[in-house]
This record gives structure tokens, sequence and C-alpha cells, in this order.
């Protein structure tokens, strides 16, 4: 069996044309998809090989693991609820509702990835737009400490640099592309010039761009840390005040690297001043799934995209005092919920450690680190594949996730729904 | 003299803004037990984690390491506390009037947007000293922190008025959008120092480091600082005659900003 447009959830592209072939109940053929897409959704079944739970290594039924994980959850005093980002907006909003009844802190894959990019957004603005625009109308575009090639690699083709848009009627062609990053990545060879700084000088970077922008005169020693002459900086500086639509995507070599919110700040800022010359825009190139989507179902609900703390009754938000690596670091959180995501793998160890020694319960697809150590594990059905619902484009942009694959595993949202309504009645009953 | 003692250490991070001269002035020890605090999600009170001895004066001694309790002194407007310890986040922050003295650490965000009073830290601050919180416009305005130890990142950012003092060394994006004040690092300036500043001086006494956006102006007295040394030196802070005397180099910036910002740079023996 053939189904077409199938929305694929794996990276922040959200691609939406996808051809996949289903036999007997198996994901056998993906088209249109990259290389990473098409490994996600490849080999997906609507048979059982898993238990549904798992409490302390024993498989278990999904009632007992619900009534366990409810259990550990409500006698906690400083829970933590982690993840999210790779399932849908209503198993999202779910999350945000037992945070509340909790009095948990809330935090999601954003603040070890563009955290920093919210937070240059409460101070700067984001001059931003859709891919749909940068389709149509960009014609300079800036990668920065980002390798879409390898990250996203439908993101070239598809929205960005190859395809012929409204105002772009020769496409490849009429966009420059420059890269600046610490090495040349495959990305490289996508552009037409490839700008390598030194590791930990991108805030001295934009703010020389800032400065040349304004019409500020700069000695060539006052870059030579930057790894960039001077003439380079220049040449990027007249293209970026020339260009009739330009871009600048921002990625994880910026938010991650020293300066952090900064750096993202001076991105920011540096498009605002690039207004006085020409439109100007700054995308986040937000990485896996439906990363976007918790900022945006976080930020409605209570404010704040991430890292937001209900132990008062009402939302605060303060990263790095109730974002995931630092309440876990320091030792604070007392117990974890871990939706559809790894942090055993991707967090600093001093923070997986801590998840090893709390009683962590864990939603996930599959068996990963982090279900490794977790004391109740359930399995869950996977977004875009045996469950359907809201997804966030990189761009903000909704689409709508579809099933097309029976699972016997329940959704993150009705599991997420039924540890809310058992942790009510324990509530109630005290 | 109100004397709480630490008797049971909090398993998680323990709210404890009840802990000013403010709340406590007029109370007995057991009123002032009785006191609310937060631990984690749960409403507890002062006296379930510190023994409280004393007659309620607006003079508070505090004993014990108090690195998870957050929040001491924030919003106080009076009195004296004194942290025999490190005491945790937001350590005076928001404070008005009062002094604070810490003998240990303090965590992050000690003096965060305090509004006047004084907060001397013996050890070591962590970031955001004196700066403003994620999306507020102002960091600290009015009032005086010194810290004998070194600071974290972004102390003093987007600082309205008032003076920091750092013994030791600073973070990077030392007085980051800095508005106006004063901030004088004796040890290392971190790197990045007055990104964005607007007005307000960075006082170093090593070679900074400088953003492309500085640019040297003069090399002179400042007649301010002289009368600022003066002062921090009769508020028992140590400062070298040689301050006084010998020049200071002045670059202004931040030129993608306001550009009436100001580093000295002292310019050595």
């Amino acid at each position: 069996m053939q189904i077409d447009h199938v929305v694929c959830a794996f990276c922040g592209c959200v691609c939406d044309d996808l051809t996949v072939t289903l036999e007997d109940g198996r994901v056998t053929g993906v088209k249109q998809a990259c290389a990473l897409g098409r490994a996600w959704l490849l080999g997906h079944s609507a048979e059982a090989d898993q238990p549904p739970a798992l409490i302390d290594g024993q498989p278990a039924s999904l009632e007992e693991a619900v009534e366990v994980a409810a259990q550990i959850l409500s006698q906690a005093r400083y829970p933590l609820i982690y993840g999210l980002s790779s399932t849908y907006c209503e198993a999202q909003r779910q999350a945000v509702a037992l945070a509340d009844l909790l009095g948990a802190t809330i935090d999601c894959c954003t603040s070890v990835c563009h955290g920093p990019s919210g937070i240059a957004m409460q101070v700067v603005g984001e001059p931003t737009c859709t891919l749909g625009e940068v389709k149509n109308r960009a014609d300079l575009l800036i990668y920065w400490g980002s390798n879409p090639a390898e990250s996203h690699p439908l993101h070239f083709a598809r929205y960005a640099v190859t395809p012929k848009g409204l105002f772009i009627p020769r496409g490849r062609k009429d966009r420059t592309v420059v890269l600046v990053d610490v090495r040349p990545t495959a990305s490289a060879r996508a552009a037409d010039i490839f700008l390598q700084i030194k590791p930990g000088r991108d805030f001295e970077c934009l703010w020389a761009l800032r400065a040349l922008i304004r019409g500020l005169d700069l000695e060539e020693s006052a870059v030579a840390d930057t790894g960039l002459t001077l003439a380079q900086l220049q040449d990027l500086a007249g293209r970026m005040k020339s260009c009739r639509f330009g871009v600048l995507f921002v990625g994880q070599g910026l938010t991650q690297s020293r300066g952090k919110q900064m750096n993202t700040a001076a991105a920011f800022m540096l498009v605002r001043d690039l207004y006085a010359h020409t439109k100007f825009a700054v995308i986040p190139m937000r990485g896996h799934g439906n990363v976007t989507g918790i900022d945006n179902v976080l930020s409605w609900q209570t404010g704040y995209p991430f890292g937001v703390n209900f132990s008062r009754g009402y939302p605060r938000f303060n990263p790095g005092e109730f974002t995931a690596v630092d309440v876990l670091g320091r030792g604070e959180a007392d117990a974890a919920l871990i939706v559809a995501s790894d942090p055993v793998a991707t967090l600093p160890r001093v923070a997986a450690r801590r998840l090893a020694q709390i009683p962590t319960v864990a939603l996930d697809t599959h068996g990963s680190e982090t279900t490794k150590v977790a004391r109740v594990v359930i399995t869950t059905a996977p977004a875009g594949i045996s469950a359907e619902g809201t997804i966030y484009r990189m761009d903000n942009v909704p689409l709508r996730l579809r099933k097309f694959l029976p699972s016997p595993y329940p959704s993150d949202e009705e599991v997420l729904g039924r540890i809310v309504e058992r942790v009510t009645q324990l509530r109630a009953r005290n | 003299m109100t004397t709480l003692r630490l008797k049971t250490w909090p398993a998680v991070p323990l709210e404890a803004e009840a802990i000013t001269p403010d709340r406590f002035v007029g109370k007995t020890s057991a009123e002032i037990e009785a006191l609310p605090v937060h631990h984690g999600n749960q409403e507890a009170a002062l006296g379930d984690f510190f023994a409280v001895s004393g007659d309620g004066t607006p003079d508070i001694a505090i004993e014990g390491d108090l690195a998870r309790v957050k929040l001491i002194g924030a919003g106080m407007t009076q009195g004296q506390i004194t942290v025999h310890g490190d005491a945790g986040m937001h350590l005076g922050a928001a404070m008005s009037g009062g002094r604070i003295g810490v003998h240990g650490n303090a965590g992050d965000w000690a003096g965060a947007e305090m509004r006047g009073g004084q907060i001397y830290i013996r050890g070591n601050a962590g970031h955001g000293l004196g700066g403003a919180y994620r999306g507020s416009p102002q960091g600290m305005n009015r009032g005086l922190i010194v810290v004998a130890g070194s600071a974290g990142n972004e102390v003093g950012s987007a600082m309205r008025r008032g003076v920091i003092v750092v013994g030791g060394n600073t973070g990077d994006f030392t007085g980051a959008f800095m508005i106006a004040g004063s901030i004088l690092v004796f040890g290392n300036l971190g790197e990045r120092a007055g990104a964005g500043m607007k007005r307000g001086s960075i006082i170093t006494y090593q070679t900074p480091k400088l953003l492309p956006t500085f640019r040297y102006a003069c090399t002179y007295r400042p007649v301010f600082l002289r009368l600022l040394l003066r002062e921090l030196r009769s508020l028992g802070q140590e400062i070298a005659e040689e301050w006084f005397e010998r020049r200071y180099r002045r670059y202004c910036g931040d030129l993608t900003a306001f550009g009436k910002g100001e580093i000295l740079a002292w310019e050595g023996p």
C-alpha cells in the first residue's frame, strides 16, 4: 500500500511530501525523504516488539506503570519534566498540564540547543520570516555555525538554496550563499563563500560586522583574533547591505559556543541594524522534530519558551536556575519524567548521572540510554507514524502529522493524559 | 540580634525570602519560626529548617551552609544580615536598603536588580552579580556590591546605577549592555567587557582585551575615580596608593550603542 503526502517528523525541516510504502504492516519503502528521514521511517511496524512497560527492568502492564509513575511524581518535591522534542503539540500540552499540577520544573531540548536564541529574542526581538519567503525572495543566504547538509539534508534543495521562487526566477543562480564556521563542513560545498573563523570568536565577528554596517572604521588589528581579515568582513558587510532580501540562519555553532545567548543577541541585533539598509531576516536552524512546537506550546501556556518552574504555583522562567542541566547537575531534582528524548545520552555527564540516581520515568518509542536507567519505562507510539497531531516546522509554521500505521502502543498524549488523571486523583485524596 | 542556625539541610531548593529584617522586626522567635518558606513545591515554616533565637531586632545572623537557600534578604529595605557560610541564589536581589555580609561564597544573581543598600561577599560570587534577569531592561539601580573573590559572567549586566567592586577576576561580558554606573575589577577583567554599553565606567588594573567597538580616547587622571577609590578605602577596601597616582587609559564605547561608556585601564606602576 502506498501513502502520499506523509509529513516527516524527524528534523526541523518537516518535509510534507513524502511517499511511504507499507507491506504487511511494515514500512518498506520511503520516497522523497533524505537519508535521515528514510532511516527513521523504514522498518517501523504495527507489531509489538517490546513490552508495553517496564518497572525496575521487569515487564509490566501500562496500568501498573502509570500507577507507579503517578506515585513517583506526586511524591516528589522538585520533579523535572524534560524532553518533549520528538512528540506532537497535543502531548506537549498534557506535559505542561502535568507540570502545573505537580508544581514541577518543565524544560525541553531547547535549553541545550537554541535556548540562547530564545533569551536573545526576549532582549532584542526576532526579525524573522518563514521558509516560504526564503524560497521566493532571498538572494543572500548566510549560514552561521550551522551545517544543514548533514543536519537538515533537504533544507538547501527544498527551502533555501536551489529552488526557483517568485522573485528568484533562476533559483541557485540568483542567490549568493555564505557559510561561516570554524571548519569547512559538508555544507561548504553548497556555498559561494566560506569564511573560517576562529573557534569561540563568533561574538567578535558579529560585533565587527555591526560596527562596519554602522559605518565605523575599524583597524585591521581590531579584528585580528576573529580569524578573518578586515577585507573579508568588509566584503560580507557590503553584501549584506546591498542584497535585496537577506537571511541569516544561525545554528548551534553560534548558540552553544562561548558567549551563547550574547552570540545570538549579536546576530539578532545585526539583522535589526540591517533594516536601515534592506530587508533581512534571521531563522534559527532548529534541530530535531517538534522542538519548535514545545517552545510554542510552553509560550502560549506559560509565557516562556523553556526552563519554566511551577513550584510556587505559577510559572517562572530563569535559564540557569530552572533548566534541566542545572537542576540535575546541582542535584536538586528528586524525580524526573522524560518524554520523547534521550538526555542520558545527550546531557553533560553530571546531569545524566543524576537521572540514574533519582526515580526516573521515561516515555519513548524505543529503548535508549535513558530507558536503561529509568525506573519506569512506558513504550509509546511514534508521532507522525502511529500517532497524529500538530508539529511546528523550524520557521514556526504548524503542520499536521498523520497516522498511517496502527500501533499496539498508546500515544504520548494518551499516556500523559492518564498520568495527569491519576495524579489528580492522588492529590484529591490527600 | 536574631540568630538562625540551619538544623535541617534542605533536600531540594529552599526559597526563603522571609529571611529579611523587614519580616523579622517586632516578632518573637516563635513567630519568626512560623514564617513561610517554600521547600520545592511544598510550603513549610522557617522553623522546620532553622533554629531561631533572638528578639526580632533588624540584625540577623545566619549560620550553616546555605548554598541551597535562595532569596536571602531579597527585597529587604533596612537592617543587616550576616551569613556565616555560603549563600544561595538571588541573595539580596531587588533589595533597596540595609546591608548583607557573606562570610563565604554567594550563588548566581546576587544583588540582581537591587535598588539600594550594600552587599559584601568575602568569597566568590556567581554569574549575573548585580545584573538584570532575562528579558529585563535594567539590572542594579543604586547600591554597592563588594566581592573579595572572583565573580562569574555578566557582572552588572544592563546595570543602571551603583557601584560593583570585584577584588578577583570577572567572567565574560562584565558590564554588558550597561546603562550607567561603575564596575571596578582588581583582578582580570573578563572578555567582551562592556559589550553594548551605553554609558558607565568599567575600571581595570590589567591590560584589557577590548572589543573592536571600543576606541582609545586619552590617558588622564579621572577625578571621580580618586573620590570613588577614597570612598572604597574608607569602607575598608584595600586600595593601593599607586592607583591614585598613576594615569588611566580611557577607551570609549560601545560604538554600536550610544558610545558614551568607558573602560579605564590603569597605566601601570
